[in-house]
């Protein structure tokens, strides 16, 4: 801190001014929209009608009443909660494996060459990819039902048209499209671990497998929690891929795969502009993450993840 | 391949720990690898493939790109989907949006967080690290959990149907703060003494010298946003609503959204075009990719 005052301590007015451009925007686009979503969550606005005050009532009837509203949130909750945990389950173990595996590589070129192609599809806009994969799962003349074909596993299978599918498909999407990602971040943490260590291990003469499990995952363990927690908080707010990939907007046969972004859609602004019913979603949503995260904080142990 | 690994290498061995037989197995692992890449792969290489074939061709199983040797699946190839995208879909004015705002929302980005950033790096004054702090928790805020009030807010100010209503909020990134006032402290103070003597202003010294120095983490935060920006879709969509506004992804979904004759060999096209973009800027700037995405917060 010394060093700083070196440039003279007589400067708020310049600070001030210097954040004041990030600042207001932070405000007006961050902090008061919460506000004015939670102020408007206890209301009934619907529309341009700001409605009125009717106290926790949006919230009571999404969680308690027993009225179709809350079943669908309910169904919101647990869909969007599913295909989170695919989406970890899936990925972040895959991703582990390919960047331990590419990290072995001895040569350079050849692991950017592979780091670049699983990295890849998350550059690509989501609405391209649930595109692409909408036509890969066609019935009928999709590449996924023709290899199925090929390889004399039944080829007719009705992937977006078939409700027990829905999650699965967008889990598998989500696999393509993030997985790379999560192993890059894991290839750069992989590589500044110091080689000496590995070098003491195998002096004592530990196994690949004690290695790996008593060495190189308490290491990785600040970067596991960091891709768990930033991957839970993005998978919560999925939209773009379930919107797209199931035909007209339905989120899946029946709307199976409507997640909570989508179901705040549906209400805030596609069927009739429930503003204040979609805001109180929108907190509970919010809600969750908060909660959510904090319980992973916890479950990967809180305090050890300095470096992040 | 056949001779042992080089001495370069010798990390790599000592991290499997160690039997020399194993390069049989670090060669099937390769060619296994190869593989997965090139299945990881195809839906590209296909959307590729697809952007330059009549419409009939597109949904032809088994692909047609594999139905016999290039000269003949090749000789069907045309640009008639791009020019359909041009004349039909007006994709060329999307682009033009897209990268319009796009560079725009780059550009205000990189300067109001870099001022900020010079704030919290170099300058002292009451409730810093209290200001500091609350933006690094703002980082945490899922945004789309309030779309619905965002958009009120959009709608209050007068930014509906306007692109400043895509490009503003973006340039307040708590991420880019972070990532510059890291770079700013390491810079070498004798730099910055130099310019208090000369008698450079704040302001001046932010912009002769701390912005040329701080080109990599400018370079970095500037792709993390390239992606963000390029890529949005549920914020464009709400909050355009003429066509003569809309980015590629909203063109793109528009022209999904026809309920007749959906014109995929033109949104395969268009879509083809979104995707090149981004990848590239990525084969041109990979190490600035990596640094922005792994220095941080994802989004």
């Amino acid at each position: 801190m010394s060093k700083m005052q070196s440039l003279g301590s007589n400067n708020t007015l310049t600070g001030y001014a210097f954040i004041a451009p990030f600042a207001i925007l932070l405000l007006v686009f961050n902090f008061y929209v919460f506000f004015s979503g939670f102020l408007t969550s206890l209301s009934d606005a619907q529309g341009i009608n700001t409605g009125s005050f009717i106290g926790f009532q949006n919230f009571v009837d999404l969680l308690y009443a027993d009225s179709a509203a809350s079943a669908d949130f309910w169904q919101a909750v647990r869909t969007t909660l599913v295909y989170t945990l695919g989406c970890l389950l899936t990925q972040v173990p895959a991703a582990f494996i390919l960047a331990f595996v590419l990290n072995h590589i001895p040569f350079p070129r050849l692991k950017v060459v592979f780091r670049t192609a699983f990295f890849v599809p998350v550059l690509i806009n989501t609405v391209v990819i649930a595109l692409l994969f909408r036509m890969f799962f066609n019935t009928d003349n999709g590449i996924i039902n023709w290899l199925m074909g090929m390889v004399g596993l039944p080829n007719s299978t009705e992937w977006l048209l078939d409700s027990s599918y829905a999650i699965p498909l967008l889990v598998v999407v989500s696999f393509w499209q993030w997985t790379g990602f999560h192993m890059v971040y894991f290839l750069s943490q992989l590589q500044t671990i110091d080689p000496s260590i590995y070098e003491a291990a195998k002096i004592d003469g530990a196994s690949p497998l004690t290695v790996i499990f008593r060495i190189t995952l308490p290491i990785m363990r600040p970067a596991i929690t960091f891709v768990v927690i930033t991957s839970t908080i993005g998978c919560i707010q999925m939209f773009d891929l379930v919107f797209i990939l199931f035909p007209n907007a339905q989120y899946g046969p029946g709307g199976v795969a409507k997640t909570l972004i989508a179901y705040i859609y549906d209400q805030g602004f596609s069927q009739q502009f429930r503003i204040g019913f979609a805001s109180a979603i929108g907190w509970l949503t919010f809600m969750l993450i908060v909660g959510l995260s904090f319980i992973q904080l916890k479950f990967f142990g809180l305090g050890q993840h300095d470096e992040i | 391949m056949k001779s042992e690994p080089t001495p370069t290498t010798q990390t790599s061995e000592n991290i499997t720990p160690g039997r020399p037989g194993m390069s049989w197995l670090r060669k099937v692992g390769i060619a296994l690898l190869t593989v997965l890449a090139l299945v990881y792969l195809y839906p590209l290489l296909w959307m590729f493939d697809s952007s330059f074939r009549p419409a009939i061709e597109i949904f032809q199983v088994p692909p047609k790109l594999f139905t016999g040797p290039p000269w003949e699946t090749l000789s069907s190839y045309s640009l008639s989907s791009f020019m359909a995208a041009l004349t039909k879909w007006d994709v060329g004015w999307s682009f033009f949006i897209s990268i319009m705002v796009t560079l725009s929302g780059i550009v205000l980005t990189l300067l109001v967080c870099s001022l900020c950033a010079y704030a919290f790096a170099f300058l002292e004054f009451p409730g810093k690290q209290a200001a500091f702090m609350t933006i690094l928790g703002s980082m945490m805020l899922p945004l789309m959990t309030m779309i619905v009030p965002y958009y009120k807010v959009l709608s209050t100010i007068g930014l509906t149907n306007n692109l400043l209503g895509i490009i503003l909020p973006y340039s307040a990134s708590a991420f880019g703060v972070f990532l510059l006032r890291q770079y700013y402290i390491k810079i070498p103070k004798a730099l910055l003494e130099s310019a208090q003597i000369d008698g450079c202003r704040h302001l001046r010294t932010w912009w002769h010298i701390i912005l040329p120095t701080s080109k990599p983490a400018l370079a970095a935060l500037a792709i993390v946003q390239f992606r963000l920006i390029w890529n949005d879709f549920l914020v464009p969509m709400i909050v355009l609503r003429d066509e003569s506004l809309f980015t590629l992804p909203i063109k793109i979904q528009l022209m999904d959204s026809q309920n007749f004759s959906k014109p995929y060999d033109v949104i395969i096209a268009s879509g083809f075009i979104t995707a090149l973009i981004p990848l590239v800027f990525f084969l041109f700037f990979q190490r600035q990719f990596i640094e922005g995405l792994t220095g941080g917060l994802k989004e």
